[in-house]
């Protein structure tokens, strides 16, 4: 260092390489001649040559070496830029040495360091007392929700019956009063009966709703061939594509292995998909629905020749009660609950769902299963 | 049942602030299917009345301290969806720390066995005004109230604090707990009509248990 002090040479090394303080030897016009290793280190660089007023954070722009000089017993409370981009305050002193240069000392600001930490500590007090109200709500609402689970499910449970018992007699009058009703009468016993229809669809999906929320949602996995399955969910789905003059156009993979499933609720997930694309397809067209196997998964397409799903609307399509731009072609009404119903299910066997739709070429739903589903 | 071996590593990790490594080990326990109670009472609670004997023999920093403080509290929401899943049993508790207590892990964790027992164990925080605990009181009508205290010099502001509430609520039963009970000073409390001191979890959940 070109200045010496009048220090004892190992107290000077201290202060150079270790003391926790900031030690600055200025040129009378303020420039750094020398900083210690403290000061280099906070501010992440060696300092050297720069003007000291450019190394504090002056606000106010009122410091004054000259008089900081002038009075040097004076503590006064300077922040300097850290490397961080953080100010830390210390309290300096300025006392003049030897060749007219200015020996700076800066000690931390205890003070100030102690209301941070008290101030953190405090706050972090009170963001653990959050979490603990938000564990807590949290719980609270997953119990509201199994609460409101039960209700809709003994609600649907209920309804379920006396739905049944009015398509049952709607279609003894529809059958057994032929020829004897006006028309406008007969229409009327159809829309008793149709709407019944629907309301015990959307019964039966709330039910299956509240089963997969309760996490009741049992399979009875056995072995069972998933053409089979198909067909059995076609007979249903044929009557729908009739109505519309739709063709269904069938191609199954030769020697599909039987694999464990819950056979019911797969052709439940079969009727559902091929059911969507009928009716979104238009008249007089056709629905391709497909099965293929591979070494460790057997993959089902449906696919349409509808409208298309925007990209927006196609993360909602599995959430309850989601509506998308794509409209029905022959005005079917829907429950809004089938696309979940069907995700859970496949699921439930371990496997995937996932869709593929451009606007004005149409839609196709895939899903895949495991060859081998253990039991959960 | 945490073995001696683990309790220790878990301290010197605490010590230390290692907070992931404690979170680690706290993780390995609860998916091992500990008791909450145990994991509280034989790791949480001993730890920091080790901590809290070692800062008050000086050998560790006021610092040191306030950081095993501070990562036990934040292990305690590890437990949290097993502390609020239990049944609800219909009866509610207000803990909390008297003025000037700004140890408040003790009482949070006799809320949060409240809460294992089926509990509503409302937590009001540090450093709680009487005023305050006085006016959440009435609002909540609790079946019972408990205090905490960690350092016997700041017994004043408990006693201020018991004396609201055998004031405005003469018929409320009262708890007390707390490190600073750890060697004495419980007699004070037997001077008030219906104040128990509670001196541990197990003896808390004991008394709950039995009505």
């Amino acid at each position: 260092m070109a200045v010496e002090l009048k220090i004892h040479s190992e107290t000077y090394a201290y202060f150079e390489e270790k003391a926790p303080v900031l030690f600055f030897i200025l040129s009378r016009e303020g420039k750094i001649v020398n900083a210690n290793r403290y000061a280099q280190d906070l501010t992440g660089r060696s300092l050297s040559g720069e003007n000291f007023r450019d190394v504090i954070v002056d606000f106010t722009g009122k410091f004054d070496l000259t008089d900081a000089v002038r009075n040097p017993s004076t503590e006064r409370l300077i922040n300097i830029g850290s490397a961080s981009g953080q100010p830390q305050s210390f309290y300096f002193t300025f006392k003049p040495v030897a060749d007219g240069c200015i020996l700076a000392f800066g000690r931390l600001d205890a003070a100030e360091l102690e209301t941070m930490r008290k101030e953190v500590l405090s706050l972090n007090q009170e963001l653990n007392n959050l979490m603990r109200e938000l564990h807590k709500k949290n719980a609270q609402l997953k119990r509201l929700n199994e609460e409101k689970n039960r209700f809709l499910g003994m609600a649907a449970h209920d309804l379920r019956k006396p739905i049944g018992l009015i398509i049952t007699y709607s279609e003894f009058l529809i059958e057994e009063t032929e020829g004897l009703l006006e028309s406008e009468h007969i229409n009327f016993l159809n829309t008793v009966n149709s709407s019944c229809t629907f309301m015990k669809r959307l019964v039966d999906d709330f039910l299956d709703v509240s089963a997969i929320e309760a996490g009741k949602f049992d399979l009875n996995l056995e072995p069972a061939a998933i053409d089979d399955v198909l067909e059995s969910s076609l007979q249903l789905n044929n009557l729908q594509a009739d109505k519309k003059g739709i063709h269904l156009h069938i191609q199954c993979d030769e020697n599909i292995p039987h694999i464990i499933m819950d056979a019911p609720k797969i052709e439940q997930a079969i009727t559902n998909l091929v059911s969507n694309a009928i009716e979104h397809t238009s008249l007089k067209s056709q629905v391709a629905v497909a099965i293929s196997c591979s070494p460790h998964f057997i993959t089902f397409s449906v696919m349409d020749q509808g409208p298309g799903i925007p990209s927006e609307d196609q993360d909602n399509l599995f959430k309850p009660f989601a509506k998308t731009s794509a409209k029905k072609t022959g005005g079917e009404k829907s429950t809004g609950l089938g696309m979940l119903i069907t995700r859970k299910i496949i699921e439930a066997h371990r496997g995937q769902i996932w869709v593929d739709s451009r606007v004005g070429e149409g839609t196709t739903v895939y899903f895949k299963l495991p060859v081998n589903v253990e039991e959960k | 049942m945490i073995s001696e071996n683990l309790y220790n590593y878990y301290l010197s990790d605490l010590l230390a602030g290692k907070r992931s490594d404690c979170q680690k080990i706290v993780q390995e326990l609860l998916d091992s299917g500990i008791e909450v109670k145990d994991l509280y009472s034989q790791l949480f609670q001993r730890s920091l009345y080790r901590v809290g004997e070692l800062w008050e023999n000086n050998r560790i920093t006021v610092a040191n301290e306030h950081l095993a403080t501070s990562i036990t509290e934040s292990l305690l929401n590890l437990a949290y969806p097993a502390v609020f899943a239990t049944e609800r049993i219909g009866k509610k508790a207000v803990i909390s720390c008297s003025a000037n207590e700004f140890h408040q892990v003790g009482g949070k964790m006799v809320a949060d066995i409240l809460e294992l027992n089926g509990w509503d164990g409302h937590f009001l925080g540090a450093n709680t005004p009487p005023n305050d605990m006085a006016h959440f009181i009435q609002e909540t009508r609790p079946d019972l109230v408990g205090l905490s205290l960690s350092i016997l010099s700041n017994i004043d502001n408990l006693q201020r604090a018991i004396e609201v509430v055998r004031t405005d609520f003469p018929n409320m039963d009262l708890l007390i707990g707390g490190q600073a009970f750890r060697w004495g000073g419980f007699d004070i409390i037997k001077r008030y009509a219906g104040t128990e001191y509670i001196p541990t979890l197990d003896e808390l959940e004991k008394g709950i248990k039995a009505g």
